[in-house]
């Protein structure tokens, strides 16, 4: 069977080092980009089945990267990270059919069982 | 005194002097009216002897004992008057020239009742008639004089006196109405110059106590409102500054969640990943999570000290001096992006009293911003011009950059808020505004996008201040 594939968007680097060494214990295959315009670069050339974004990044954020995938790519799970948690962002990301919504500091037991279940949709 | 109670009382004071005056005039009238009355009677009287004396020369002339008879008649008929007008005489000219005159009338008529039968052709007794005649018309005409005389003297003092009370109520109406008006336009004066100063935010309260009156009503009830704007603005400032904390807190917060979540990732995978670590790996686990502590420290760190009060070590300083000290600051980066400096400083430009070093660092983080929004070869403005009518120095910093678009003006100066899309604190505004607040000044930014970006800082001069020498209190 052929391995998920996760895609991980955070300007903070440790963010996705410690993502890709979580989810690949669990055998995903992860792929991590520091910004949004290179993550979406990346969707052009390879099908992830979940992208997990930061919300608050310079340049494309998490929420232009949100609806881009949902315009081009409309069967790829979005989950959404953030620090800067407050309600009109979470219902603005959730009007644009995100998947998931977590505030930092994140527990990645609860992001893995949310990706399980992203997957579980297909 | 209310000025209500100062014009009733001029009113009061004017009209008595009126009423006197007409008093007296009055009463100069009714003496002049009874003079004039008595001086009928008295030329009456005269007309009379007058009468007698013709009747008298008659006799002498003719014998004519008809001329006796009527001597008689005229001696009885001044006799009736006299006794008429008895009263009137002593009044004009006393008891006793009646009395005298009386004398001289019984005199006369006990010359005429001896004379009888033939004594009409002796001159003796004609001689003593005729005296006795001359004395009585002399006496009653000096009488008569006198009274005219009188009249005379009364009309002139009346006049007189009538035309110097009239200058005089004149005068005191001028100088009175002048005395009020200037004292209601001190008054005056003073209440709008508390306005005045209240409407440029200076809330300084009239010292001395305000006079009992209706301009110190006035005064008061402006003291009042000066005190309560104050409060509000107090309460405005406060309101601002616990919105602008609450900014602070929401990046605070933010800021701190990205070093606080790479801790807690970095410890959640260690513990899941452990056993297939290598002993560096497990080490380099360890650094990270201490970096990820170091960077939170930093940031509080640096968090404190935005939030410190800022500590000022005050001096005398002049501002073209300062501007050029913080172009030789920037000037390699100018040189890096090409960027031209237009300066237009103002000519003898009163100095300010400040902290240099803080003053620096504002006008170096607005120059700084200035040529961040312009990238390559654009030109950076600085205008330093003096404001007589309040005292103050003006300094502008603007570019011809990419502008900031009107939404975002209102916030600029939030602490965390940026425009940029590398990196930046987006606290330097915010701070800059802190420390101008701190130096009793305005910073204020007006912008166009695609056309630039001015910022405009105020700063009092050190004689508004009184600091011009250092060692003033």
């Amino acid at each position: 069977m052929a391995k998920h594939s996760i895609m991980v968007i955070d300007d903070e680097k440790i963010v996705g080092d410690m993502a890709k060494l979580s989810f690949e214990q669990d055998g995903y295959e992860v792929e991590t980009f520091l910004n949004g315009e290179s993550a979406l670069e990346r969707l052009k050339e390879r099908r992830f089945e979940v992208v997990v974004t930061d919300l608050k990044m310079k340049g494309v954020d998490g929420l232009e990267v949100l609806r881009s995938i949902k315009k081009l790519y409309p069967g790829v799970k979005v989950i959404m990270i953030t620090a800067f948690a407050n309600l009109d962002v979470a219902i603005e990301a959730l009007r644009d059919d995100v998947h998931d919504f977590f505030p930092k500091p994140v527990k990645i037991k609860e992001l893995k069982a949310s990706v399980k279940r992203a997957l579980g949709e297909e | 005194m209310k000025i209500e109670h100062k014009i009733y009382l001029s009113n009061a004071v004017h009209i008595i002097l009126i009423v006197l005056i007409g008093m007296f005039a009055l009463q100069n009238l009714n003496e002049i009216l009874t003079k004039f009355r008595f001086t009928v009677i008295a030329e009456g009287l005269n007309a009379n002897f007058l009468e007698m004396r013709l009747a008298e020369k008659n006799y002498f002339l003719y014998g004519d004992n008809e001329a006796l008879d009527n001597i008689r008649t005229r001696i009885d008929q001044t006799g009736e008057t006299l006794l008429q007008v008895r009263p009137d005489i002593i009044r004009a000219v006393g008891a006793e020239k009646y009395t005298t005159l009386q004398n001289h009338l019984h005199a006369y008529t006990q010359l005429v009742d001896s004379i009888s039968k033939a004594s009409h052709r002796d001159s003796a007794v004609q001689q003593k008639l005729r005296e006795a005649g001359q004395n009585l018309k002399t006496f009653s005409e000096n009488i008569t004089d006198l009274e005219s005389d009188r009249i005379g003297a009364i009309i002139v003092g009346s006049k007189n006196i009538l035309l110097y009370s009239f200058w005089a109520v004149v005068l005191f109406a001028f100088l009175f109405s002048n005395l009020i008006v200037r004292n209601i336009g001190q008054s005056l004066r003073k209440v709008v110059d508390l306005t005045r100063a209240i409407s440029t935010g200076n809330y300084r309260k009239i010292e001395e106590k305000p006079s009992n009156d209706e301009i110190g009503a006035v005064i008061s009830a402006i003291n009042t409102m000066a005190e309560e704007l104050q409060k509000r603005e107090k309460e405005l400032v406060q309101s601002k500054r616990l919105a602008s904390i609450g900014v602070l807190v929401a990046g605070v917060a933010h800021e701190l969640n990205n070093p606080l979540n790479n801790i807690s990732m970095l410890a959640q995978t260690y513990a899941e990943v452990y056993d297939g670590l290598s002993k560096e790996e497990r080490v380099s686990f360890m650094e990270r999570v201490d970096e990820e502590t170091e960077r939170l420290r930093v940031i509080i760190h640096n968090l404190l000290d935005y939030a410190k009060p800022k500590e000022q070590h005050l001096a005398r300083a002049t501002t073209n001096q300062v501007i050029q000290k913080i172009l030789a600051l920037v000037q390699n980066m100018l040189d890096v992006s090409n960027i031209k400096v237009m300066l237009t400083l103002g000519e003898h430009l009163p100095d300010i009293y400040i902290d240099e070093h803080q003053i620096q660092q504002v006008l170096v983080n607005m120059a700084t911003n200035a040529i961040q929004a312009m990238g390559k070869g654009g030109e950076l403005r600085i205008v330093s011009r003096y404001l007589p009518d309040n005292d103050e120095i003006e300094i502008e910093i603007g570019d011809n950059g990419k502008g900031i678009a009107p939404e975002f003006l209102d916030h600029i100066f939030d602490p965390f808020f940026t425009t940029k899309e590398e990196s930046g604190t987006g606290l330097g505004l915010w701070v800059s505004y802190g420390i101008i607040k701190n130096h009793q000044g305005n910073i204020r930014v007006a912008s166009q996008v695609g056309a630039g970006t001015t910022f405009i800082i105020t700063l009092p001069s050190c004689k508004k201040l009184k600091r011009c020498t250092d060692g003033e209190a």
